[in-house]
């Protein structure tokens, strides 16, 4: 371990464990804490990755989770973070998006080919000539992404859990933990979340080569940690903000779904990078990476390097280097006056050349662009932006730490709907205007010194007491005095290029201006066109500048270019987190093991499990279906129809309710009788069908679809609102099970257990009884939608297995079947009986499915009555009829959803179709021409292959019906 | 009219495993799933509770809150909260004119107002009912809760009498908080075809806790 130095107070590592793992198949130790990046750069490596373009080496660049040049794979994982995931004892690891390995890259030749590569030519290269887009897409493809998804990835639930307080804490910076520390004295329940493995922000690495950081952290993080109201989340990010304070925290083993009743946001800053040429070489790196390094991993960045920097903190950087032992060969100040404060004074004294008004022209790589090898200085003219090589010199070191500016880590202060605006005094975008509830404090308000910092977390704090109605203090924050936080525009233009601005996608200084004059001269276009801050840390290091770039290209102020908009989530998080423990919650019918236990295999109809077949030895699934449904018409079958949507209507009122929610009539229903009931929506289309039943003067029961149950509830209910009928409206979809016995032998099977007469005159067709069978209570109604002469029973759930396995018994003499809802669709295809939202769409009218007799038009009132008046007057685009193929049809066969075609004009398509061995013949429903609907007529339904069949309009039914009794 | 056992809603969830079975009310639920000190166990600790044999009665309308006073039925002032009879039933008020009563295993108060004379007031609508009902307890109840549901359960914020309706693993569930046995517990309610779903959700979240499935006996003496 070279780099390691001596303990640092706060150190993040445990150097009692020492874990062992490899890199690209070299043996490495760490210090339990360490992350991978730290442990290697500890350990003299400094080639991490490739970047993502040009396969450029890399190395550390922020150590605060936006190292996206740092992927790794363990082989089961990949796209893993180095600069945040912490070494695991016997981890084998490998960088992605390298062949050969990320020293001898196969790919790293694409860098000497990037000029013939610029942003943007793939959109304009490989479209012409159009045949060989394919050969080219499938190339840039497998170029494109960092590590190889592993389909094989284990299945690890991660939690997604709610809680709740009165106020979270974004951001464990001094702003944070002091707003968390004043609202839990005075008696609020705060959450306090930071995406570090350790609280303290800037405290745990911004040291300045002094202790008073150091000191204060403790002293806080003392407070915060015994303070019963304060409940701290480390290793967490606040991914996104949501409407009413709802942020969910992502941590490693979950979400956590935090809904405060205010939120402060001290979120801090993240710094960016002046750009200057090769300024990605492994060895350039942030300043506040070097003070992470040192500060909390103990690992000297660099043992001779420079500092270049734009504002005061690389002044601190020197100093916190100057600590651990680095040789600072001279600090390059981009400022024609340098920094004026005492840290000046500090570094000075300590016997580092600063060199004023100079930019790092370039960084000098070392063999093979693995490492720096030195620095050329030049004079920088602050107001023009232009560097004077002529002038410049060479400094050799090892590394190069760069301090130039900030961006307000505000993303989920956008999101929350915050108003920004430039402050110039800092440089920097911050909040202008507040949404309610929403608090921010600390640098990403535009406040940098440490004071100020704790002044206005207690200043944040205060104002959520206050918003809460609690009593609060007046608290001031002193004004911000001294040299601007950030630089205006910390860039340095080469000839050569390579200056980067984003590192994630290689995009550098030249390719700005060529998108600006190819007219993508707005941020959002510019983004899209560059792909600035689309990679995997989204601009964090980037997008600022880019902003800065284009304000400079266009003449204009940077609050006139905005900003890009920010998005949930705030870092890329997992699939596996978001989908969580996974819920798909599955209703069953009482009969759901019965059916399991006879091979059923199961269909999901809404939320509901039913049976589609049952499975039969040596059968396929087609030989099942027609076998179901053959012994449904040649004896008797049984479904399970517990699925369907089942209400009471009660009340001195029920009738008018459905006179007006309905097509149909229902006041002049008898009791005892069923009615079909068509559901329309207010523009005339059909939504819904179903069955009314009269059980008294006053009470009906009615079955919907089982799709649709839980809409036409709704329905029923918002209606009830509006009209304020006297009704009771019951929803017992759940509370009653129901069987379907069919077929030329339900009746014997029936009456095996019931002692009420089921003789046609006692009970027709379309009556309902409510009776005993196999001695419990049940509504049975007589019922012709799969055959003539089928009994529902609808009878309590806790009752529903009891009389399915007596009509199982019952029926054993007469062959009973269970069929699923796939024979079920056939027999009423059989039957002729549309099936609404199958054969119907959302444009359906009942006029187009032959459905008029539903209508009662001469009512006063029901919903959708006012537009099929107008819709009657209008002459109708198409009909839906039944239709036959030829006898021993053996062509290609139609699906559903294949259109009619008359004369190369497109007059409906087929809703329906199946081949039938009841009749033997392929039926089948379609929408033609308004003109073909009559017996007889001929139309053409095109299939895939685009061959077309004839089809002959027939009248259903489709098999003989039964006769009564 | 015959009496059969009923299978409880979560009879599915249950398949593969022979539990200590019985049929209080009429309804078969398990009595215990293991020894009685492992019984005690998950249910101090994260205890899952299958007591839909219950016996409940369901009602609405206008007329009701009249008609169950009429009945001696001592009524939550509020909807959204609920009241505990001297015989140890629940009367809970769903809506300003909705009600759920449960009994306690022996109780007789459902039987009595099944069929009592609901014609003497006009608005009254029987509710017919098949839910799952649980009872979720221990000292880990909220980490399962906070799991499934988005609301603040814990007790400074779910009032002492408190009833909500809401999602429970995207489920409609009615919850409450109250004491039973000196005991804190949640009482959840749901749809009974959505029973084995909850069951096998629930358990699975509480054997992650470290406690598991609780059978009836570890509620109620019979």
């Amino acid at each position: 371990m070279s780099n390691r130095i001596g303990k640092k107070p706060g150190e993040w590592i445990n150097r009692e464990a020492t874990l062992r793992f490899s890199y690209e198949g070299k043996d490495f130790t760490a210090y339990e804490g360490d992350t991978i990046s730290s442990a290697l750069w500890a350990a003299g490596e400094k080639v991490l990755g490739r970047s993502f373009k040009y396969h450029r080496p890399r190395g550390v660049l922020s150590s605060a989770n936006h190292d996206v040049n740092v992927m790794l794979t363990d082989g089961i994982d990949t796209n893993m973070r180095g600069d945040v995931i912490a070494v695991r004892d016997g981890m084998k690891l490998e960088a992605v998006n390298t062949i050969g390995g990320v020293k001898a890259d196969r790919n790293r030749f694409i860098d000497s080919i990037s000029p013939l590569l610029p942003v943007g030519f793939y959109y304009k290269a490989f479209h012409t000539p159009r045949r060989f887009f394919p050969f080219w897409e499938n190339i840039i493809r497998k170029a494109a992404g960092l590590g190889i998804v592993n389909f094989n990835f284990p299945r690890v639930v991660k939690r997604k859990s709610n809680t709740h307080c009165d106020v979270l804490v974004i951001g464990t910076g001094p702003a944070g933990l002091m707003a968390a520390l004043v609202a839990a004295d005075a008696g609020l329940e705060v959450t306090l979340a930071d995406e570090n493995q350790h609280a303290g922000g800037s405290l745990t690495y911004d040291r300045a080569g002094a202790s008073e950081a150091a000191s204060k952290l403790s002293e806080l993080m003392g407070r915060v940690k015994t303070h019963q109201n304060i409940s701290l989340h480390t290793a967490s990010y606040a991914a996104g903000y949501y409407t009413d304070h709802l942020i969910p925290i992502v941590g490693e083993n979950g979400i956590t779904k935090v809904r405060a009743k205010a939120v402060i946001v001290a979120t801090g800053v993240f710094e960016q990078p002046p750009v200057f040429r090769y300024n990605d070489l492994p060895g350039v790196m942030l300043g506040s990476s070097a003070q992470r390094l040192i500060h909390r991993y103990a690992v000297k960045p660099f043992h001779s390097g420079i500092v270049v920097t734009a504002n005061n903190h690389g002044y601190r950087v020197a100093l916190d280097l100057l600590q651990a032992g680095v040789k600072v060969s001279a600090l390059i100040d981009m400022r024609a006056l340098g920094e004026a404060s005492v840290l000046a004074e500090d570094v000075l004294g300590k016997g580092v050349v600063v060199h004023k008004g100079c930019c790092v022209y370039e960084a000098l790589p070392s063999k093979g662009q693995m490492g720096v090898a030195g620095a050329v200085i030049c004079t920088y003219d602050e107001v023009a932006n232009q560097a004077n090589p002529s002038n410049s010199f060479t400094l050799e070191c090892d590394g190069i730490a760069m301090s130039a500016g900030w961006a307000p880590a505000a993303a989920l202060l956008y999101q929350a709907g915050t108003q920004m605006r430039y402050d110039g005094t800092t440089q920097q975008f911050v909040p202008a205007k507040l949404p309610s509830g929403v608090f921010a404090a600390g640098k990403v308000n535009g406040v940098f010194s440490l004071e100020q910092r704790l002044q206005d977390g207690a200043r944040a704090a205060n104002e959520v007491l206050r918003y809460l109605g609690k009593n609060a203090l007046e608290v001031s924050v002193d004004r911000y005095v001294g040299s601007s936080p950030s630089h205006a525009y910390p860039i340095v233009p080469h000839p050569k290029a390579k200056n980067f601005v984003d590192f994630d996608e290689d995009i550098q200084l030249k390719d700005f201006v060529n998108a600006a004059q190819e007219g993508f001269d707005n941020i959002e276009l510019m983004k899209r066109f560059t792909t600035v801050g689309m990679g995997p840390s989204q601009g964090k290091h980037s997008n600022m500048n880019a902003i800065r770039i284009l304000a400079k290209i266009r003449g204009l102020p940077v609050e006139k270019i905005g900003t890009t908009t920010a998005r949930p989530f705030f870092h890329p998080t997992p699939i596996g987190h978001l989908a969580g423990r996974g819920f798909h919650p599955h209703r069953l019918t009482p009969m759901h093991a019965w059916h399991e236990a006879a091979g059923a295999e199961f269909t999901e109809v809404g939320a509901w499990l039913r049976a589609a077949y049952y499975h039969k030895p040596n059968l396929s699934k087609q030989e099942v279906i027609q076998e179901e449904a053959l012994a449904v018409r040649q004896s008797v079958g049984i479904i399970d129809g517990g699925s369907l949507g089942k209400f009471e209507v009660q009340g001195a009122d029920a009738a008018e309710f459905l006179e007006r929610f309905y097509a149909g009539k229902f006041a002049s229903q008898a009791v005892g009788e069923t009615r079909y009931a068509l559901m329309l929506d207010e523009s005339g289309v059909v939504v819904d069908d179903g069955v009314v039943s009269r059980l008294a003067e006053d009470v009906f029961y009615i079955t919907v679809s089982t799709s649709n149950a839980a809409a036409v509830y709704r329905e029923m209910q918002r209606w009830l609102q509006i009209w304020k009928l006297q009704i009771g409206l019951i929803n017992v979809t759940g509370a009653y099970g129901l069987i379907n016995v069919t077929g030329p032998n339900a009746r014997v099977v029936v009456g095996k257990v019931t002692k009420l007469s089921l003789a046609d005159s006692d009970l027709p067709c379309g009556g309902i009884r409510e009776t005993e069978i196999a001695g419990v209570a049940v509504r049975l109604v007589r019922v012709g939608f799969v055959s003539n002469l089928a009994y529902e029973i609808h009878v309590p759930a806790g009752n529903a297995l009891h009389v399915w396995n007596a009509l199982m018994t019952a029926g054993e003499s007469h062959g009973i079947r269970p069929f699923g809802t796939d024979a079920q669709r056939l027999l009423r295809l059989e039957m002729g009986n549309h099936l609404v939202g199958h054969d119907t769409d959302g444009l359906t009218n009942p006029y187009e499915i032959g459905a008029e007799w539903a209508l009662g038009m001469d009512k006063p009132f029901f919903v959708g009555q006012r537009s099929l008046k107008i819709i009657a007057k209008r002459p109708a685009k198409k009909r839906l009829v039944h239709f036959m193929l030829e006898a021993g049809f053996s062509g290609e066969m139609p699906f559903e959803c294949n259109l009619v075609m008359k004369q190369d004009e497109i007059k409906g398509r087929v809703t329906s179709i199946s081949f039938s061995r009841s009749v033997n013949r392929v039926i089948g429903f379609a929408y033609v021409d308004p003109a073909d609907v009559n017996p007889g007529a001929k139309f053409h339904i095109r299939t895939d292959s685009g061959s077309m069949v004839e089809a002959t309009v027939v009248k259903a039914p489709f098999v003989q019906l039964e006769r009564g009794e | 009219m015959q009496m059969i056992s009923q299978p409880t809603p979560i009879a599915y969830a249950l398949k593969g495993i022979s539990p200590k079975m019985g049929s209080p009310n009429g309804m078969d639920v398990v009595m215990s799933f293991s020894d009685e000190v492992t019984e005690r166990k998950n249910r101090q600790l994260l205890g899952v509770c299958d007591v839909s044999c219950l016996s409940r009665f369901a009602i609405k309308g206008p007329g009701t809150a009249q008609w169950l006073e009429a009945n001696k039925i001592s009524i939550p002032a509020i909807a959204n909260s609920w009241k505990l009879q001297k015989s140890g039933a629940l009367v809970l008020r769903l809506g300003n004119s909705e009600f759920l009563i449960e009994d306690q295993p022996e109780g007789k108060l459902c039987a009595a107002l099944n069929v009592a004379d609901r014609k003497t007031l006009t608005g009254l609508y029987k509710v017919e009912r098949s839910d799952v009902a649980l009872i979720l307890s221990g000292n880990q109840v909220l980490s399962l809760l906070s799991e499934l549901c988005t609301l603040d359960l814990r007790e400074k914020a779910l009032g002492e009498n408190a009833l909500v309706m809401t999602q429970v693993a995207g489920i409609s569930a009615t919850i409450i908080r109250q004491s039973l046995n000196n005991e804190p517990v949640y009482r959840l309610w749901c749809d009974g075809t959505y029973g084995a779903f909850m069951w096998d959700t629930m358990l699975e979240i509480a054997v992650e806790h470290g406690g598991g499935a609780v059978g009836f006996s570890s509620h109620y003496k019979l």
